[in-house]
């Protein structure tokens, strides 16, 4: 290599490997080693503990069973809801109906929302006295006293909503570029064949989709796992037990309650769960690839 | 291609007039809430918890007011638009530099170096964030813009380098290799001709850290502690809290409005970009 290649290597590099290696690596590396220590962040004094945070966490302590319990609940549901209604509208739009841009610049849109701007919204909605929700469904309910949805109850069920309105438009644009890519000749040889559209949809649709799927999967249920905002802010700051997740504990663990060894623990089982989750979603998923 | 997929099936399953009907069931889901949002945000807290339906008998538009200035939603605006700039250039200035180096040029250590960043993918970031906070906090960048850009630009550094470098890839090397042939040298090649060819790539990098950045919520909220530097979702996240007490929902609903306005401005305007960016990314990553 020249030299001025050479020099605009190490110029070119210098800048992004500095700030990964100081504010990424870093802190990643010293998560590992700091999830070992009883440290409170504000003194100097770390006593080293091994495993015994994570002892602590896994054995003894009801709170963050509780916490990925509702991690688990949240990836779940919402990820079951999003792929059949993303795969469903995506089946619809590309069957040549009119309006199916509109459907979709429409469907897509609270995706760019951020999600602190979600939950207010959605925190409005479900509000016991002026909320949208309980207007809607105040006439079916026949004199019924109002719904409070995010009561202990009612929470969880009630946090799906906008889980699946925050993501859905983003899965349908996903599979509608998978299945604008299958050729229509496919369908034409089925239907020749006297395929009704189910089968076609089982036969021809699902498999050729299967990866884009897996990639869905895999979004859902990393998601699933990191959800912070949501939870945060629908609680205003203190969530309890009733919808407690994996981050906030994490959170008030670290930063309210001082347990930094202890928080970061928790942030060390998180990206466990995360690389288990994908390494499993990828491995069931996992089909003899269709060449077309 | 369009008159040949008409062939498609769900429509004849379901008959097209229930196939309607679900379409704009779920399309009234996402609007409805929007439109009653918009005209909530003009009502008074008395007519707010009179009816939810019923329209507001004059506009007040003083609830706008009381949220850009009362409630700071317009400094916060400001705010995040200062740190979302400075740090989406910085990271594409970063990154499409870094993601030029490692594909245009063989060296040791070249491929390392970009398994490095991919992995980073990998990684969620509350796994770094608390010595991320104290590695800040010793830098004296605590509660600065400038720590929370750094944290930023580190953070999307994987993604980017990926983005970029698979754009990068795509050109032809004899491009840089004529420019340095008539005089170029080598920064100038790249910067004359190589990043102007990269647009695409550099485009959909944008939008997409544009958007995480905007909204970006849990690192803010552990780097910024002063009331003056707050990002738009700590602003509002704030206010949500705030209200509980103060009981002033109208400027809450009017300051939710505002933050929405821009973003559907600008998502009118760039919505092509974003679901190709998706597709892009998503089907060839």
């Amino acid at each position: 290599m020249k030299r001025d290649a050479r020099r605009l290597v190490v110029l070119f590099l210098l800048p992004a490997c500095v700030v990964y290696a100081v504010l990424f690596v870093y802190p990643v590396i010293s998560s590992l080693l700091l999830s070992l220590y009883d440290w409170d962040g504000f003194t100097q004094q770390r006593h080293f503990v091994g495993l015994g945070n994570f002892t602590r966490l896994l054995g003894d302590d009801p709170i963050f069973w509780t916490a990925l319990k509702h991690n688990a609940y949240l990836l779940s549901v919402p990820t079951a809801i999003i792929l059949a209604g993303a795969l469903f509208f995506a089946a619809a739009l590309t069957s040549g109906i009119r309006g199916a841009r509109f459907f979709r610049i429409t469907y897509f849109f609270p995706n760019v929302m951020s999600m602190v701007a979600i939950t207010l919204l959605w925190s409005f909605i479900y509000n016991p006295s002026f909320g949208l929700l309980n207007a809607v469904i105040r006439p079916f309910q026949h004199g019924k006293s109002a719904t409070v949805w995010l009561d202990p109850n009612h929470i969880m069920p009630s946090l799906v909503a906008p889980i699946v309105w925050c993501a859905l438009g983003f899965y349908l644009v996903l599979f509608l570029a998978g299945m604008e890519n299958i050729p229509s000749s496919f369908y034409d040889a089925a239907k020749v064949d006297g395929a009704n559209a189910w089968q076609q949809f089982r036969s021809i649709t699902m498999p050729l989709m299967w990866d884009v799927i897996t990639v869905a999967v895999v979004f859902l249920v990393i998601g699933g796992l990191r959800i912070f905002d949501l939870i945060y802010v629908m609680a205003l700051g203190y969530p309890n037990e009733q919808s407690q997740v994996i981050s906030t504990y994490l959170y008030e663990q670290a930063f309210t309650n001082a347990h930094m060894g202890y928080g970061i623990a928790i942030a060390v089982v998180l990206f466990v769960l995360v690389f288990a989750a994908t390494a499993i979603a990828m491995r069931l998923m996992r089909r003899e690839q269709v060449e077309y | 291609m369009a008159a040949s997929t008409r062939a498609r099936p769900v429509g004849r399953l379901f008959g097209l007039g229930a196939l309607y009907v679900v379409l704009a069931t779920y399309a009234a889901a996402v609007v409805l809430p929007m439109v009653w949002l918009f005209y909530t945000s003009l009502k008074n807290n008395e007519e707010i918890f009179a009816s939810a339906w019923r329209l507001p008998h004059v506009p007040h538009w003083e609830n706008f007011v009381s949220a850009w200035v009362r409630a700071g939603i317009g400094r916060y605006f400001l705010n995040s638009v200062l740190v979302t700039t400075i740090s989406v250039a910085l990271i594409l200035l970063v990154s499409a530099m870094a993601a030029y180096a490692l594909t245009r040029f063989r060296f040791r250590g070249n491929r390392v170096i970009f398994y490095a960043f991919l992995a980073g993918l990998m990684v969620p970031s509350q796994l770094a964030l608390v010595p991320l906070f104290f590695l800040v906090n010793g830098m004296g960048l605590l509660d600065t813009y400038a720590g929370l850009i750094l944290v930023y630009i580190a953070f999307s550094l994987p993604f980017t380098v990926f983005v970029l470098s698979g754009f990068f890839r795509t050109l032809p090397h004899e491009l840089a290799e004529a420019a340095l042939i008539d005089g170029c040298t080598q920064i100038q090649a790249f910067w004359r001709v190589m990043l102007p060819l990269a647009k695409p790539g550099l485009v959909t990098a944008a939008i997409f850290n544009f958007l995480g950045i905007w909204n970006e919520y849990l690192f803010a909220l552990v780097m910024i502690s002063s009331e003056r530097l707050r990002t738009l979702p700590l602003g509002l996240a704030n206010l949500l809290m705030v209200t509980h007490y103060e009981n002033d929902w109208g400027a809450l609903f009017a300051g939710l409005v505002m933050v929405m306005i821009p973003t559907l401005a600008v998502y009118c305007l760039l919505q092509g970009q974003i679901t190709k960016g998706i597709t892009v990314g998503a089907l060839k990553g």
